[in-house]
């Protein structure tokens, strides 16, 4: 599914809604709509909602001096691997700024590359190579973001959780810290579950 | 009538202490309360603001996550604030994020719009202020909080006000209660003892009283003494009126002795001489009448003419004194006034007169029936005086006629006796009445100029008037009036 802006589908749906509710008398068919709507409403697209977090926690995000000073002109947003985010994640960063530097999406396909990177999405589809991954972008200053599962307990800063249709994350404030981030209490505030790896049943 | 001004001033003095009081307490109240619940309100205000940042700051995370659940946990927060009455986030476009009720779950109001360019807006809404804050983040806008406040804590702060000015403003008017009673008795009492005694001296024209002095130096002091002052400068003037006015009566009592004295003694001279003359009057009388008539025939007719003249000078000199004692005797004798028949009295003279000359066709116009009240000899002098006198003024006229009457002269009444005579010139009219004066020749109307000088002194002893009215050659009228005429008159 492309889901490329919300608004637009809204419109479209809600066009739909009302000439149906005009075209026929039927409560059926506008009783059979209004879940329909709103579970559009709420769930506008899963990777639009997490191209939108993975620049919010650009936000709350500090890096180290030294990242920040080196890492250039503009402030890189990576994804690793096969991009599940379509154009959604380039049009959510287009024109957007952090600490006054363009925020720019990158494809990259070598752990090497994340170098350049600030935070670097883990595609799912390199579930079985994270093991190799992680330590090539270790001590870097990458926030590592996945959605793939036990991201947070295998070396992972932050994992994309579904609660229900809704867009939920974990942290792990261990990795975060290990990479010299720091992570907002603001942050850690709204986060599912906050690891730290030393916490007995990691 | 002495307690009325007593109560009225102290009443007037006391409603202005209190009623002065009274007003600058309750303006003075009225502005610190206004003053103070403004600065209250703008703390509250300020309040609101600080916590509508706090939570936003503190939920920003949960907007741009989209956590509701954290939002309302931040919300439950201002359980520790009793004022807020409800609290909401919203996100940037308007939606409802998360909301807060003190008391019991509600719906949360649609969102007013917060002005344009403005961070923060609030306004007052039914006994509470609501409070619209937007949360940026980063420099962009994260969602808007809403606060709203009750105002208990300011009509709390409003109703602890008020009793404590019902308070103060009981003190402050019993104070100024006594305040003014204390103020009374140095203010009110000397100005109601100065009304009190002005009012005695007015009524009872009593100018000894004095006021007692206040003892102190202000206006009132001077008041009281000037008005002292007063009554003892209308003392001194009354006393040098009285003493003045007495000695004025003891002089002219003084000096009208001396009058009396002086006057009795010119008439007891003038009687005596004018007695005493007639004695060697006689002596020439009677000695020229001897001579021209045992000598007569040795005289010639030159000696005999000059003996003639001596007796006309001594005859003459003799009705002069007659005149002149009869003048005196008007003057002296007493007054005996009785009714009596004015017009027969000059009817009788009129007769007496024709006896003289019975050739002279004379015709006396006499009215009837006029009476009054006089002393019968002196009225018949005047009648005598005035109807001879028109006599002797006629005398060159074939033929003649003699008035007697009464007009109404300027309301009161007048007897009048008039002739169509010689007359007199008017010019000379005042001095007709003098002794001696006479506006005619001897050799045309003998007389000793006498007689009208004794009908004045008649007239005026009756306390009347007489004048007289003529013109040369067209008769003359001699007009008198009578007191006891007059009186006698109006009462008819």
């Amino acid at each position: 599914m492309h889901r490329d802006r919300i608004a637009p589908r809204i419109r479209a749906f809600w066009r739909k809604f009302v000439l149906y509710s005009r075209l026929s008398a039927a409560f059926l068919a506008a009783v059979f709509l209004v879940p329909t709507l709103s579970a559009q409403q709420t769930k506008p697209g899963e990777y639009a909602v997490k191209a939108t977090y993975l620049y919010n926690f650009a936000r709350f995000v500090e890096w180290p001096v030294g990242v920040t000073a080196a890492r250039g002109d503009s402030f890189a947003i990576c994804v690793l691997g096969r991009d599940p985010f379509g154009r959604a994640l380039d049009s959510t960063l287009a024109g957007e700024a952090i600490d006054g530097k363009p925020v720019v999406a990158k494809r990259i396909s070598k752990p090497e590359d994340a170098a350049s990177c600030r935070i670097l999405f883990i595609s799912p589809s390199e579930d079985t190579r994270l093991k190799d991954i992680l330590p090539a972008i270790d001590k870097t200053g990458v926030l590592t973001v996945s959605d793939m599962p036990q991201f947070s307990r295998r070396g992972g800063m932050i994992q994309f959780v579904l609660e229900g249709n809704k867009v939920r994350f974990e942290v792990n404030l261990t990795n975060a810290r290990d990479a010299g981030l720091t992570l907002s209490s603001e942050l850690l505030k709204v986060a599912v579950t906050v690891r730290r790896n030393s916490e007995p049943g990691d | 009538m002495a307690g009325a001004p007593h109560d009225s001033i102290t009443r007037k003095l006391t409603r202005m202490n209190m009623l002065v009081s009274a007003a600058a307490l309750v303006i003075a109240c009225a502005a610190f309360m206004a003053y103070d619940l403004a600065s209250f309100r703008e703390g509250i205000l300020y309040d609101l603001s600080i916590q509508a940042q706090i939570i936003g700051s503190n939920s920003t995370s949960a907007l741009l996550f989209d956590d509701p659940q954290s939002a309302t946990t931040t919300l439950s927060a201002l359980k520790a604030a009793p004022n807020i009455v409800s609290a909401g986030i919203y996100t940037p476009d308007g939606r409802p994020f998360a909301t807060y009720w003190r008391d019991r779950e509600s719906q949360i109001p649609a969102l007013p719009p917060i002005p344009m360019g403005r961070a923060e807006a609030h306004w007052s809404k039914d006994k509470a202020v609501v409070l619209v804050r937007s949360i940026t983040f980063k420099g962009k806008p994260a969602g808007i909080v809403y606060i709203q406040s009750d105002l208990q804590r300011l009509n709390a702060r409003l109703q602890r006000y008020m009793v404590i000015a019902a308070i103060v403003l009981a003190a402050s008017l019993l104070a100024a209660l006594l305040v003014s009673s204390i103020f009374q008795r140095s203010t009110a009492e000397p100005i109601m003892h100065l009304a009190a005694i002005a009012n005695a001296v007015s009524s009872d024209k009593n100018y000894s009283v004095r006021a007692n002095p206040t003892g102190s130096r202000d206006e009132l002091a001077v008041l009281v003494e000037a008005f002292n002052e007063m009554l003892e400068q209308i003392q001194t003037r009354d006393r040098a009126l009285r003493d003045a006015q007495n000695e004025l009566e003891e002089r002219v009592e003084e000096r009208t002795n001396q009058l009396t004295a002086a006057n009795k003694e010119l008439e007891a001279f003038s009687y005596s001489v004018s007695h005493d003359l007639r004695a060697p009057l006689r002596g020439i009388e009677g000695f020229s009448q001897i001579l021209l008539d045992e000598f007569g025939d040795k005289l010639d007719e030159q000696g005999k003419k000059y003996l003639h003249r001596i007796r006309a000078g001594s005859q003459r000199m003799e009705s002069l004194i007659d005149d002149l004692l009869n003048l005196s005797r008007v003057t002296r004798g007493e007054i005996h006034t009785a009714r009596l028949d004015i017009s027969g009295m000059a009817r009788s003279v009129a007769t007496d007169l024709q006896k003289t000359q019975p050739e002279r066709e004379v015709e006396f116009r006499i009215e009837d029936g006029l009476e009054t009240k006089a002393d019968p000899g002196l009225l018949r002098i005047v009648l005598e005086n005035l109807l001879s006198n028109a006599w002797k003024f006629t005398s060159k006229r074939p033929s003649a006629c003699i008035e007697f009457g009464k007009i109404d002269h300027n309301g009161t009444a007048a007897f009048f006796v008039s002739d169509d005579g010689a007359g007199f010139d008017p010019a000379y009219a005042d001095r007709l009445f003098g002794p001696f004066q006479r506006l005619h020749a001897m050799a045309d109307f003998p007389g000793t100029g006498v007689g009208l000088a004794t009908v004045q002194r008649v007239i005026q002893r009756h306390g009347g008037h007489i004048w007289a009215e003529s013109a040369v050659g067209s008769g003359a009228t001699f007009y008198f009036t009578l007191a006891a005429t007059t009186r006698e008159e109006e009462k008819l």
